[in-house]
């Protein structure tokens, strides 16, 4: 194996019990809510496991060079989510301006309470 | 060519085109303006015109990518975990930060859409797009709720925000940095996260934080107060 193959190796080795822990969790969450019919979405069961699991902090560190790689690509796989937004052009067509003015408003006012409230605690 | 490689090759234009967005944000010094999903996705839709695919096959063919998000969000613990040692002797304050943010957000789309004679609709699917993702689709998949249009919703919410939060807190003089992180996690979620962890690693995960609580304080409190909203 030349170099070049061989860091392609490592870096590989170094990634997939990541990704393998973070592909099972979600399927492990998945499977957990539709056995007991949770009302939580599988992934976030999963999501809240690996919290647990690396708040104790004990042999977790394998672990993270993949989760961290996989939650760097999380970004790309919104895109097609907000491209599904273009099949609902009729429906928005008709209330642009409303939804327009709806969605920026209660955006901005939301993370203006959140950081002027976590402000005003942390300066008391 | 087969239905397998075709999505396949779909898949990879995207996250190749992801990356490519996501650089050339960098090379500009990852203005909030230059978002990488949002670019991403109006070449996608112009690339779709062009070649006159219906928007239905797309969605279809990029199914498998819409499989990696749980996975991805399972993930997203390890990013939450680097923001820890952040908390520490201001954890009350954050969480109180983000249960006020979350319900004056909730509290003021329910208004803003009602006052404005929306359809019922448009209503459900406002009133969630204040959450992410993940988590409308359990609350809405219980209420009956239009799932794909919701979910659809809450990302070009978490554009908005990743886009408008950042200018519009440096002009109010907010510089305190996990401030800022936690209300682009309440406020744009996963693509605000997303953001947030571009620009500063370690804060990235006090966003990611944000969007979780915010995610299962809704998810209990909707499905208790929905009979009396709609």
């Amino acid at each position: 194996m030349n170099r070049g193959q061989d860091s392609a190796f490592i870096a590989l080795r170094r990634v997939v019990p990541g990704l393998a822990l973070c592909t099972a969790l979600s399927l492990a969450g998945e499977a957990l809510v539709s056995a007991l019919s949770l009302p939580l979405a599988g992934p976030i069961l999963g999501l809240l496991a690996y919290t647990l699991w690396l708040a104790r902090g004990r042999d977790s560190g394998w672990s993270r060079p993949g989760a961290l790689l996989l939650a760097r690509w999380l970004g790309a796989l919104l895109v097609p989510v907000l491209v599904g937004l273009s099949l609902h052009a009729g429906r928005l067509a008709d209330a642009w301006l409303p939804l327009t003015v709806l969605m920026v408003t209660t955006t901005l006012a939301t993370a203006l309470v959140t950081a002027l409230l976590y402000r005003w605690l942390t300066q008391r | 060519m087969m239905p397998v490689l075709t999505s396949f090759a779909v898949c990879l234009a995207v996250i190749l085109g992801f990356a490519a967005m996501r650089r050339l944000s960098g090379r500009l010094g990852h203005p909030a303006w230059a978002n990488p999903v949002l670019a991403t996705a109006l070449v996608v839709i112009a690339l779709l015109a062009a070649l006159a695919v219906p928007m239905a096959a797309f969605q279809r063919l990029a199914v498998p990518l819409g499989w990696a998000l749980g996975p991805a969000i399972v993930s997203l613990a390890a990013v939450a975990d680097l923001a820890r040692p952040l908390l520490a002797g201001r954890a009350r304050a954050a969480v109180l930060a983000i249960i006020g943010g979350t319900l004056f957000g909730l509290a003021l789309a329910f208004a803003m859409a009602r006052l404005l004679g929306l359809e019922p609709l448009l209503v459900t699917a406002l009133a969630t797009k204040t959450i992410s993702s993940p988590f409308l689709i359990t609350i809405l998949g219980r209420l009956d709720g239009p799932v794909a249009f919701a979910a659809a919703l809450s990302v070009a919410t978490g554009v908005v925000a990743a886009m408008l939060v950042p200018p519009l807190l440096t002009r109010l003089g907010v510089k305190d940095r996990d401030a800022r992180a936690l209300a682009l996690g309440v406020s744009g979620h996963l693509v605000g996260s997303e953001y947030a962890t571009r620009t500063d690693p370690e804060r990235g995960g006090l966003a990611v934080i944000a969007l979780v609580s915010a995610g299962l304080l809704a998810a209990v409190l909707l499905p208790l107060v929905w009979r009396w909203l709609v």
